[in-house]
């Protein structure tokens, strides 16, 4: 039983060198509103600015600062490769466990974001919905990883 | 479900790592069979089978539970 869609081994290693310094400069740059002004720049937005039912903005160009853009694609691609790549020893095995981690993490993810839907308002649940941009991943990263690695430290059983 | 993977892979003398060589499998997943904890598919079945030369008749059985 072969997985589809999962790429080759060597992208775990790259993901983790994109995913886990750009998740860490995103939080700081989250928590201390970090703008840096050599990336204001001129961008091009298909939606209006301030809403998307707004037509006037409608595919006009705006300044904006891109750092958070830059680390956003960066999270979601590292965590991606993180996530998607198959292990040295892939096997059904590891596919099993793959999918009961994809199910664990998308049903707590949910569990995360109804809780805050229905107790977040205004800005802080924009907020929220940055963060569940990325939390799916996150969550699936650390139960596969975890799953992973309590399989291969349970050998106890040889000869 | 119950399997003989352990006694067979005794009589052949093969270790968990040698069996998940042949069998293109990792060595967790070996071990987790000969544990109970994990059902292989048909064709790491058939391919279990082709290594110790036995039935797969004769390698797993099914147990009361398989049926609920």
């Amino acid at each position: 039983m072969k997985t589809k869609y999962l790429l080759p081994n060597k992208f775990k290693r790259i993901g983790w060198y994109i995913f886990i310094p750009a998740l860490v400069l995103g939080i700081i740059t989250w928590a201390y509103n970090w703008e840096p002004a050599f990336l204001e720049l001129p961008v091009w937005g298909i939606t209006g600015f301030e809403d998307l039912k707004d037509a006037s903005g409608f595919l006009h160009v705006r300044e904006n600062n891109i750092l958070n853009e830059i680390l956003g694609v960066l999270i979601i691609l590292g965590g991606l490769f993180l996530a998607f790549s198959k292990e040295k020893d892939e096997d059904e095995l590891i596919a099993t466990i793959r999918l009961e981690s994809l199910v664990w993490a998308t049903y707590l993810n949910y569990a995360i974001l109804l809780f805050a839907f229905i107790l977040v308002f205004d800005i802080a649940f924009f907020q929220v919905m940055v963060f569940n941009m990325f939390t799916i991943l996150v969550l699936f990263i650390v139960k596969f990883n975890w799953s992973l690695y309590k399989l291969r430290n349970s050998l106890a059983n040889e000869e | 479900m119950k399997n003989n993977i352990k006694v067979q892979r005794a009589i052949q003398n093969l270790t968990q790592a040698q069996l998940a060589e042949r069998a293109q499998v990792s060595r967790q997943t070996i071990n987790a069979m000969e544990l109970g904890k994990y059902v292989p598919s048909t064709v790491l079945s058939l391919r279990l089978s082709k290594i110790f030369s036995v039935a797969v008749n004769d390698l797993f059985e099914l147990e009361e539970s398989d049926w609920e």
